[in-house]
């Protein structure tokens, strides 16, 4: 998981690939570094954040260049890790997002035939087989096509060589964006870094490689000169920016109520009786993290409003069960990259199931790879911890649920957004208090309530770092009980209707062992109000509206307790926006 | 130029409207106050604009952050008054600047006479002087300001907008900006009092139908919604996209109704009414003279004059609201009015509910038939 840029054109290509990573910061945020085409290949690379410490890539002259921002999986993070990584001569430089699966036999190999490899990453080792190539009459393209059939894993390049005025670019399996300004080229991981420079945009394809110079951006496929289309992409930079908000996660928390009745909107009901239609007996759910509990929503939804069995598992966990041998396998990603995700989609697809995407991002790699895909309209989500992409997952799937079962909950679902607008008003400064002060904290719910929990628990930990669970009401007893005392405080989700009159009886048990009570309700419910300790009274509604009620309330709490115990919210530590490895 | 907007206060006099935003973020014409604001600044050729925010400062911050203009925005942690909220931005300012209030409307043709002009006020005459600071003036330079006189020496009144520059932060003593400027003229400085074009301000919360009737005036007509072949529309009618009106409905301008509204059919709009969006106006419904915010719905049947209604309020069948005058209890002063109701958010009552000169806070619910004549309704109350 990490961020690449590159740069060629007419200006100083150090500036603006600094701006670039720190775009993309997000991505990974560990060591950073640049490389640029000026006197030889100059090189300036860093443990830490590029927004800490930039003024020495800055200084570094050329107008061709690549950067990279990352997030370490070979390797502790530190300067000699950092990309760029060169060759033994220090005349070919590449940066690279992915995973090369075979590179301790080919670092063997390397080092066998006299190389000297000095960092402990997979990427080393491209370079050292692009130098091998790279002699005599062969140009850099070449060398890179020539390279590439051997590496294993996936992976985004970028490479610059001191010999030519071009930069190369492949992809395999990692995201790759080319970006097409006015007599310069950039290349990125997304779309943010480019957005203030053009709007047009290349998305590469699985083995595509880029040629790219001043005058002329070409790409390969297998050896062969392919063309592929130029997308226009909608998304302004006013949309990825802070705004006036202290934090991204804020802003996002604060879009929601668009988020959402855009996403509701745009879910078209032909499109998805056409999906669900043909086979509704059997659906299974992908995902991993927050999307995994919007597919848990899901699932209680789906089975209860619309009596389809739904089975769900962890994306990374699905290759280890038989595949369905028939039925919708919908993988839900925020990013479109996630890469158990992908791994998933994929494996149902070579097993002929059809497979839905439910993403946000336009281009991604698993819009590519399912058949069908639907696209929430969040907008670029920029926090680290889901919020407004969360909410648009569940608009999405809520929508599914409601067209399937012919449309009943249509105007809950359009009003929705008024409640959850509602919701940002509410003021719940004594529990984020209660929270602060507390080691561990316990999240409980049941039936759609219980995934509400458990997104909850997980919004806390990230960002909070405060340890925190989600459970079942019911399995609270069944262990956990044992971790009740006056200083674990329980966030219990007790709204009206099917679980309302069990969850009553569970916050007793729970006070009865001492640990202080938060609990969401409706508002002007008087037992909870005598029963908790903290009383949070939300908008009545029907069950989809309090799921997502809940769910702001939740955020809410993760993000105030946060903020009060001075963390980082939009860069956790040790955390990154998507994981595109496995 | 710089210009700094102030829009941190709540506006405690037009509650119950400021729940969820303040007053500056109040749609008048279907736009908050404060855009008109940046608007003109912006025909001016002013873009490095702050804006001051602190009472619900996310609602505000979202809104600024879709324009097309970048705005820096500075929060004012408390709401202590206007000189420490134009402190807040001082680290931001580089030179002369012009300062607004955010919840005033102000036309670009005012801002280009002061704008140049260092030390300058707009001042206007005002039918109740008493609600603002009294100016008195001297050949054109202000010798006097009074901060809401019981008894006004004059109608001419501060309209909030200044063209300062760095120097008035050294004469900054309390929270308040008035003050300063006092102070600035007793050390001799002159502070020019230019007359303005147009300025409104609504002090009340009924004050905003006047508002809505000058700016409903500025609009030019488009219409991107779905309008029935029987639809009768005349005069200046802006209609929304995603929007459907009903055959038999009549329209008579100038109205401007937002985007995804379901209207009619048979219903009848007046002049001087803004409608909001994904509003319901159900058959046979009567509005005019009226301001009705996004996500409300009105019951068929209803005859609904001179009237704010404020965001997702429901009003079933046959609510009938007329317009009256009556004393209404504002701040613990008693206040002539004259409107037909002021609904908050969020607001629900029942069929056959008649009002009269009533403001209705957020949150209540009104069962049906019940009659509301020259009452405060608190918030979150119910009326049985």
């Amino acid at each position: 998981m990490c961020g690449i840029v590159g740069y060629v054109g007419r200006k100083e290509a150090a500036p603006i690939i600094v701006e670039g990573l720190k775009k993309l910061e997000y991505r990974g945020y560990d060591s950073f570094g640049v490389a640029t085409l000026g006197n030889g290949i100059e090189l300036a690379k860093h443990r830490g954040r590029i927004s800490e410490n930039a003024s020495s890539a800055l200084i570094l002259k050329g107008k061709i260049g690549i950067g990279h921002t990352r997030w370490a999986t070979h390797g502790a993070p530190n300067d000699i890790n950092a990309h760029p990584h060169t060759d033994c001569s220090g005349t070919i430089a590449v940066v690279h997002n992915g995973i090369i699966e075979n590179y301790a036999l080919l670092r063997r190999e390397l080092v066998a035939r006299g190389h000297t490899l000095c960092s402990e990453t997979d990427t080393e080792v491209i370079v050292h087989l692009i130098e091998e190539h790279y002699t005599g009459n062969t140009n850099l393209l070449a060398a890179v096509q020539a390279v590439l059939p051997r590496l294993e894993g996936s992976y985004a390049l970028l490479v610059i060589s001191a010999k030519e005025d071009c930069m190369i670019a492949a992809r395999n399996a990692s995201p790759l964006v080319i970006g097409i300004g006015d007599g310069e080229t950039f290349a990125a991981s997304d779309m943010t870094p480019i957005l203030q420079y053009t709007e047009r945009a290349i998305f590469l394809e699985e083995g595509d490689v880029a040629s790219i110079r001043r005058e002329k951006l070409e790409i390969f496929n297998q050896g062969s000169r392919v063309t592929r289309p130029i997308e226009l992409i909608d998304w302004s930079l006013e949309d990825v920016k802070k705004g006036g908000f202290p934090h991204y996660m804020l802003k996002e928390i604060y879009e929601q109520p668009q988020a959402f009745y855009n996403t509701v909107r745009a879910v078209n009901p032909d499109t998805v009786s056409r999906i669900i239609g043909c086979n509704p007996e059997n659906v299974t759910i992908v995902a991993c993290g927050s999307s995994y509990h919007a597919g848990l929503v899901f699932k209680y939804l789906l089975e209860g409003a619309c009596g389809i069995p739904a089975r769900l598992e962890f994306a990374s966990e699905f290759r280890y069960f038989p595949p369905p041998v028939e039925g919708l396998v919908i993988g839900i990603t925020q990013s479109g990259e996630t890469a158990d995700t992908l791994t998933a989609i994929r494996q149902a697809k070579s097993h002929n199931c059809r497979t839905l995407a439910i993403t946000n991002v336009l281009g991604s790699t698993i819009s590519r790879v399912a058949d069908m895909t639907l696209f929430m309209r969040a907008g670029p989500e920029m926090s680290v911890a889901a919020t407004k992409s969360f909410i648009a997952q569940l608009a999405v799937m809520m929508q599914i649920a409601n067209i399937t079962c012919d449309q009943k909950y249509n105007d809950s679902l359009l009003r929705a957004h008024q409640v959850i607008e509602e919701v940002l008003l509410m003021d719940i400064s004594e529990a984020v208090t209660l929270c602060t002060n507390a080691q561990s904290v316990f999240f409980v719910g049941r039936g759609p309530f219980y995934p509400v929990a458990l997104e909850g628990a997980l919004k806390m930990k990230e960002i909070s770092y405060i340890h925190a669970e989600g459970y079942a009401a019911g399995e609270l007893k069944h262990g956990p009980f044992a971790l009740l005392s006056s200083e674990t405080p329980v966030i219990a989700l007790c709204m009206p209707g099917e679980t309302y009159a069990v969850m009553i009886s569970n916050i007793k048990e729970m006070k009865a062992r001492g640990a202080p009570v938060i609990a969401i309700g409706c508002e002007g419910d008087r037992e909870v109000l005598d029963i908790a300790d903290i009383f949070i009274g939300l908008p009545g509604s029907s069950v989809f509206v309090q799921v997502l009620t809940c769910l702001v309330i939740l955020q809410l709490l993760a993000y105030h307790t946060a903020v009060a115990l001075g963390r980082d919210v939009d860069k956790p530590r040790n955390l990154a926006k998507s994981v595109t490895v496995e | 130029m710089q210009a700094v907007i102030l829009a941190a206060g709540e506006g405690k006099r037009v509650r119950p409207l400021t729940r969820s935003r303040p007053k500056a973020m109040i749609p008048v014409a279907n736009r908050p106050i404060i855009e008109y604001v940046i608007d003109a600044l912006v025909k001016n050729g002013i873009r490095d604009i702050i804006v001051v925010v602190g009472y619900r400062k996310e609602q505000v911050t979202r809104f600024l952050n879709q324009l097309d203009i970048p705005i820096e925005v500075v929060v004012q942690t408390k709401q202590l008054g206007t000189a420490h909220a134009l402190m807040c931005a001082e680290s931001k300012i580089k030179g002369d600047f012009l300062l607004l209030p955010g919840d005033n409307y102000i036309d670009p043709h005012s801002i280009a006479r002061i704008k140049d002009l260092p030390n300058a006020m707009l001042v206007k005459e005002h039918p109740s002087p008493s609600n603002f600071g009294v100016v008195l003036l001297n050949e054109g330079f202000v010798t006097n300001i009074v901060e809401k006189p019981e008894h006004s020496p004059s109608f001419m009144v501060s309209t909030g907008i200044y063209s300062l520059n760095m120097e008035i932060f050294s004469y900054i003593q309390g929270n308040d900006l008035t003050d300063a400027i006092s102070l600035m003229i007793e050390d001799g400085h002159r502070v020019r009092g230019i007359p303005a074009d147009d300025w409104q301000d609504a002090i009340f919360a009924w004050d905003l139908l006047k508002m809505n009737r000058r700016l409903l005036s500025t609009l030019s007509p488009t219409r991107e919604g779905v309008a029935s072949r029987q639809t009768v529309i005349r005069g200046s009618v802006r209609i929304g996209k995603g929007t459907t009106i009903g055959p038999n409905t009549v329209i008579t301008g100038p109205v401007v109704i937002g985007n995804d509204c379901t209207i009619g059919p048979n219903c009848c709009i007046l002049p001087d009414t803004s409608i909001g969006s994904r509003v319901t106006l159900e058959p046979f419904s009567f509005i005019g003279n009226s301001l009705i915010m996004d996500d409300t719905s009105v019951g068929s049947h209803s005859r609904i004059t001179d009237t704010v209604i404020g965001e997702r309020c429901s009003l079933a069948d046959h609510t009938s609201v007329s317009s009256a005058t009556g004393l209404m209890e504002i701040e613990e002063t008693a206040i002539r009015s004259e409107f037909g109701a002021i609904f908050g958010d969020s607001v629900k009552s029942g069929p056959f509910a008649r009002f009269k000169n009533s403001l209705v806070g957020n949150n209540v619910t009104i069962e049906g038939s019940s009659s509301i004549c020259t009452r405060c309704i608190p918030d979150d109350s119910m009326v049985i």
